[in-house]
């Protein structure tokens, strides 16, 4: 059975719509299953200030199977893998519904940046940093954050954004992906051919 | 002064809907009313059911995620879903059961 349109599109309408909730999503290609989600750090953390990505699949079976959900922003977090943002939460495992959403899960992400579970870890040696040296941990993740999700300000974006257009790609998508990649065009097109 | 009407011709009318809380399936996300994707036309083809946790969720919706699942739990309360026996009549409006 094919995935359901329906759902999906009214998910997106529904975060396009709901400004407050602080997540936006962009669809990448004209299928539906392949999206860009983007959170703000939660402020009184080590992510604050930061604007974090994450890469966003459909299965064909969702709502019934949860959605494939990939950091591309690089995040220093227990529940984060640091080499390829691999994420270790629950709801996007086992513990799926098809009463959640891709909103309630993005949110989710940003709920367990303001709480690593340190014992159920994605990445040990974060973990283990989180364990042994609390203050050691929030420096790395703030110059992590401060490093890698301040991209607001991509040096030379418009350029950028000129030169992936003209490779057939719409605008909108590559200033996404762009931002994504901080700035780095080979990262940017990879993200735009969903490799 | 009194009239005398006299009626020639009449038609009736009438409206439906399930008896359920929420206006949308928690699963589909279409309104219980109409129809899950994979339903062709509303009401009796596109039931409405209720588990006694008292979430409501088209049949064929439900039914999917449940034969996708080892446990069966309802996907808002996480509880064990067990259908809830419908309430043959719906003479009671207060009960979750399915009036029409």
């Amino acid at each position: 059975m094919p995935m359901d349109v329906g759902r999906v599109q009214k998910e997106i309408r529904d975060i396009e719509r709901d400004r407050a909730s602080g997540v936006t999503i962009e669809v990448q290609g004209n299928s539906l299953q392949k999206m860009i989600g983007c959170l703000k750090g939660p402020s009184d953390t080590p992510f604050e200030g930061g604007t974090f990505y994450v890469n966003i699949e459909l299965d064909d079976q969702y709502p019934f199977v949860p959605p494939k959900m990939r950091f591309i922003t690089k995040v220093w977090h227990p529940n984060i893998s640091s080499a390829n943002g691999a994420i270790c939460l629950d709801i996007l495992k086992d513990q799926w519904s098809p009463a959640l959403t891709l909103k309630t899960a993005l949110l989710s992400l940003q709920a367990l940046l303001s709480s690593p579970q340190p014992d159920d870890p994605q990445d040990a040696v974060v973990a283990r940093q989180y364990l042994g040296s609390l203050p050691e941990y929030r420096q790395t993740a703030k110059q992590w954050t401060d490093t890698y999700a301040h991209t607001q300000q991509v040096v030379g974006l418009e350029a950028k954004v000129q030169q992936i257009v003209e490779m057939g790609f719409e605008r909108e998508q590559a200033v996404v992906a762009l931002r994504a990649a901080a700035g780095d065009e080979n990262q940017a097109m990879e993200i735009l051919l969903g490799a | 002064m009194t009239f005398e009407v006299r009626i020639k011709k009449w038609h009736a009318v009438a409206s439906w809907t399930w008896n359920a809380g929420d206006d949308v399936c928690g699963i589909c996300r279409m309104p219980f009313d109409g129809c899950p994707p994979d339903g062709k036309y509303p009401g009796d083809d596109s039931p409405v059911v209720w588990g006694i946790c008292t979430h409501a969720f088209h049949l064929q919706c439900i039914n999917r995620w449940l034969q996708s699942q080892t446990e069966q739990k309802c996907p808002f309360c996480r509880r064990q879903w067990e259908f809830k026996q419908a309430v043959v009549g719906g003479e009671d409006e207060s009960e979750d059961g399915a009036g029409t």
